[in-house]
C-alpha cells in the first residue's frame, strides 16, 4: 500500500478543509479507511481546521432568524409528541425497487401505480386544514412514512426508520414530471426510537413525487443512491 | 415538582434531550452556539440573506439529526460549525455568489464586513485572538490557500486554477499551513 499512501500524502490537508472534489474526496476515504498514518494526519490537521471558524469577528445573527427557526422546531416537537401518542396500525406494504434512471415512460407508469397503490390505501385528507395526506412507499422493511402536502410545503413523518450509513442522512428531494429529481434542504436523521420528521418549505405547484434517500451529511445536488421512501401526489 | 434548566446543562448532555424532541434542549443549543455559527455562514458567502438561510439549514439539520452526533469526533460546537460549513458551501456552489466572487482577488478574509451586532462576550473574543494569532504565523501563500478553501468553499483545483499554480503545491502548502497552525494552537490552547 506504500505506492498508494505516497499519491494521498499530500491530500490531507486538502481533506479537513473539505476542498478535495467529490470523486476525489470518495477515492481519499477509501485509503484512509486502509492507511492508519493519513487518520492520524488527517485528525490531527483537523483540529486547526475546525479552529478557523472562531477566527473571524464573532456576529450575532438577527432575532427574527431564532423565531422562524424555533417555530418550526416547535411545530415538529409537536407533531413528534402527537405521532408518539397514537401509533398508526402495522401494515404490509408494497415494496419496490426505484431507479433514478429509468426512462421516463417507465417512471409515469411506476408513478401510476404507486399512485393507485396510495388510493386503494386510502388518501387521508388532514382535518380540516387544506393539507392532504398521502401514505409513502417504502423499500425499507418495517418503516412506514406518511407525507402532508400544504400550500407552502410538506412535512414527511416516518416511523421505524433505520439509522443511515455511516456518515449518511436522509434526504428530501422533490420531482417535477420529466424534471430530475431537485434537492431541498431537508436533511434528516432518525431519532432513537425510529420516528422522524422532516419539512420542505417552498412552492409544492407541479411536485408530482417526494422521494427520499440516503446523502452524505451535508447532502448533495444530485441523488447518490436510491429512495427509500416514495410519495406519489395526486393532482 | 422541580423543573429543570437546561440551559445549565452541558452540550452533550443537551443532545440526547434533544434527540428525544425536547425543543428547549435544542433552544440552549442555539442560544450557545448560533453566534458562531452565522459568523461563519456570514463570512463564508457574504451576504445576509444567504447566511441566514444556511444557519436556518444547519440548526434544523441539527434538530433532526441530532441522534448521530458522536462526541469521539470532537465538540458539540464543532459538529454544528462542521454543518453550517457544509451548507454554506452547498449555497456557494449552487448561487452566483461564487462566479461573481471568482473576479475579485480580495482574500475571503478581506471580504468581512461586522454587518451586525458584534458578540461581546470576552471568551469567545479572546479565543479568536489565539486563534488569529495562529493564523498569523503562516507564510502568506499558505494562509491564502487555506482561506480560499474553508471560507470560500473553493476545491483544490478551482484555486490551482485561480493562482496559476500546480495541483500539488496548493495541496502541499494547505498541508503545511494547516500543521503550521496546529502546532501554534497547541500553545494557545484552543478547545475547538
Amino acid at each position: 500500500m506504500n505506492g498508494d499512501h505516497e499519491r494521498w500524502e499530500d491530500a490531507t490537508g486538502a481533506y479537513v478543509l473539505g476542498a478535495l472534489p467529490d470523486d476525489e474526496r470518495a477515492a481519499f476515504e477509501e485509503h484512509l479507511a486502509t492507511c492508519a498514518a493519513c487518520r492520524a494526519e488527517a485528525e490531527e490537521l483537523r483540529v486547526a481546521a475546525q479552529a478557523l471558524p472562531l477566527s473571524g469577528p464573532p456576529v450575532l445573527p438577527p432575532p427574527a432568524l431564532k423565531a422562524r427557526i424555533m417555530a418550526e422546531v416547535e411545530r415538529e416537537a409537536e407533531l413528534l409528541a402527537g405521532a408518539r401518542d397514537t401509533p398508526g396500525p402495522e401494515r404490509e406494504r408494497p415494496r419496490r425497487r426505484w431507479s433514478w434512471r429509468v426512462p421516463m415512460p417507465a417512471v409515469a407508469l411506476a408513478c401510476a401505480a404507486l399512485l393507485a397503490g396510495v388510493v386503494a390505501g386510502g388518501v387521508l385528507f388532514g382535518g380540516g386544514s387544506d393539507g392532504r395526506r398521502y401514505d409513502m412507499d417504502s423499500t425499507l422493511p418495517q418503516a412506514s412514512a406518511e407525507l402532508d402536502v400544504t400550500e407552502d410545503g410538506a412535512i414527511i413523518v416516518a416511523n421505524k426508520l433505520p439509522m443511515p450509513e455511516a456518515g449518511k442522512v436522509y434526504m428530501v428531494w422533490i420531482q417535477r414530471p420529466g424534471r430530475a429529481p431537485e434537492p431541498t434542504s431537508a436533511l434528516f436523521t432518525p431519532r432513537r426510537d425510529g420516528s422522524a420528521t422532516a419539512s420542505v418549505t417552498g412552492d409544492m405547484e407541479g411536485v408530482a413525487t417526494v422521494l427520499v434517500n440516503q446523502e452524505p451529511l451535508g447532502g448533495s445536488t444530485t441523488p447518490t443512491s436510491q429512495p427509500v421512501l416514495v410519495a406519489s401526489l395526486a393532482s | 415538582m422541580v423543573v429543570m434548566d437546561v440551559r445549565a446543562l452541558a452540550d452533550e448532555d443537551l443532545i440526547p434531550l434533544m434527540a428525544r424532541g425536547d425543543a428547549r434542549a435544542f433552544e440552549a443549543l442555539y442560544e450557545r452556539h448560533s453566534g458562531a455559527a452565522y459568523s461563519l455562514a456570514y463570512r463564508m458567502v457574504g451576504a445576509r440573506a444567504v447566511a441566514e438561510d444556511v444557519t436556518q439549514e444547519a440548526f434544523l439539520n441539527l434538530w433532526r439529526s441530532g441522534a448521530h452526533y458522536d462526541r469521539v469526533r470532537g465538540s458539540v460546537r464543532s459538529w454544528i460549525l462542521g454543518i453550517v460549513h457544509h451548507r454554506a458551501i452547498d449555497a456557494l456552489r449552487r448561487n452566483a455568489v461564487h462566479a461573481k466572487r471568482r473576479s475579485d482577488d480580495e482574500t475571503a478574509a478581506e471580504r468581512l464586513e461586522a454587518p451586525d451586532k458584534v458578540e461581546d462576550d470576552v471568551a469567545r473574543r479572546d479565543e479568536a485572538a489565539i486563534v488569529r494569532n495562529a493564523m498569523d504565523v503562516l507564510p502568506s501563500d499558505q494562509l491564502k490557500v487555506i482561506e480560499l478553501a474553508y471560507f470560500g468553499g473553493y476545491t483544490h483545483v478551482e484555486i490551482s486554477e485561480l493562482l496559476d499554480s500546480p495541483v500539488g503545491t496548493v495541496k502541499g502548502r494547505m498541508r503545511l499551513g494547516l500543521k503550521k497552525m496546529r502546532e501554534a494552537l497547541s500553545h494557545g490552547a484552543v478547545e475547538t
